[in-house]
């Protein structure tokens, strides 16, 4: 069902999905580092998650 | 001969602004925006994000109705479709003139939704008085558009100068805390991800200076008060999609016409995080101030002189 959602949706909506579900995970650990530092955040604060997270989505989109 | 001594030229490393002092909004494209997201679909797309502005219009119509007076006609002013329009009653007014710079949004729906007589007027809100004669009105609401002003202490004196004495303004507009969920939810990710901010969410008026600007622009008798809306959303992305139909986009100038797509996942992530709620879903605040003022007249009852009570408070309470 979301493979057929996937093809008619836009790019938008695709990063949209999978942000929220496939990649949910990756998400979450994201939202947290940030959580956690939030009052001091600089540039690439949490480069690391968000590696993983972008990772997660870019083969998401793709595939 | 001497020359008369040049002055030291004014530098300075901020750009001159290109605009008045007062403009922080594009108002041209937020009319394209409302015009927009009003013929999206053929304005399904505008009705189905209606629940916002109509659950305003109707604690906006509660006030109203407290106020124990029938009208000739009202002016609602950037009325969009008309949500507070449509709840008028031939018992509380004969007619309404309905005026919006977005023409789509204002034909959007037809004649027989509304119980009274309507006209409507397609003009700029910011230019009231180029619309209507002076101390011509009995009555302006105006529902949820004056965050999209420029000048607003000047669009309130247009206001006041429209109506005639004893006329009545009563407004709802969004204040200070609206939407900041997503206004930190974007900050963050854009610090993280890209070192740096830029506005993404609109300036608003807080609350403490609705008061102040009513006072200013010459209103007497005074009520403002707040609440908020809370609307729960599966996640950012629906909430983002709501705001664009409802015409609601960014219009701030200088603004980015586009936020990168890693900085928008960055920031779905976080509004969960930050804000989410146990079952899953995010909330988004609507904070909304409402205002009631009177064009002042001799007519009106005026507080007595200091002094001159003949009963000590005491012994009523």
């Amino acid at each position: 069902m979301q493979t057929q959602s996937d093809k008619v949706a836009t790019p938008l909506r695709r990063l949209a999905i999978h942000s929220t579900t496939t990649c949910s995970a990756e998400a979450t650990a994201y939202g947290k580092c940030i959580l956690s530092t939030y009052l001091d955040v600089r540039k690439d604060t949490c480069k690391q998650e968000f590696e993983k997270f972008g990772q997660c989505l870019r083969q998401a989109v793709g595939s | 001969m001497l020359r008369p001594p040049t002055l030291p030229r004014r530098s300075s490393s901020f750009e001159t602004p290109r605009v008045g002092v007062y403009k922080v909004f594009d108002r041209e494209a937020k009319r394209l925006q409302k015009d927009f997201a009003a013929r999206r679909d053929g304005g399904e797309r505008s009705r189905t994000v209606d629940y916002l502005r109509d659950e305003v219009a109707e604690r906006l119509m509660e006030r109203f109705l407290d106020i124990k007076r029938k009208f000739d006609t009202i002016i609602d002013l950037g009325c969009g479709p008309g949500h507070f329009s449509k709840l008028l009653e031939p018992n509380k007014t004969r007619k309404v003139v309905m005026i919006d710079s977005s023409r789509e949004s204002l034909y959007r729906d037809p004649d027989e939704e509304f119980d009274v007589e309507i006209e409507r007027i397609h003009a700029d809100e910011e230019s009231l008085l180029n619309i209507l004669p002076r101390q011509s009105q009995e009555a302006v609401v105006s529902c949820l558009s004056l965050h999209w002003i420029n000048d607003l202490p000047g669009v309130l004196v247009q206001v006041k100068e429209a109506l005639k004495p004893d006329g009545l303004f009563l407004g709802a507009m969004f204040g200070g805390d609206t939407l900041f969920e997503l206004r930190t939810a974007l900050q963050l990710a854009e610090l993280d991800r890209e070192g740096g901010i830029s506005p993404h969410v609109s300036p608003m008026t807080d609350t403490r200076d609705v008061s102040n600007l009513l006072g200013r622009a010459g209103f007497t008798l005074l009520t403002v008060d707040t609440d908020e809306v809370r609307v729960g959303y599966p996640s950012m992305w629906e909430l983002l999609e709501d705001l664009k139909d409802m015409g609601e986009g960014n219009a701030i100038f200088g603004r980015r016409h586009f936020i990168h797509r890693d900085t928008l996942a960055a920031a779905s992530a976080i509004y969960k995080e930050m804000h989410g709620t146990e079952d899953g879903t995010v909330p988004a605040t609507f904070q909304v101030i409402y205002m009631i003022g009177w064009k002042p007249s001799p007519t009106q009852r005026q507080p007595l002189e200091r002094g001159s009570a003949e009963m000590s408070l005491k012994d009523v309470l």
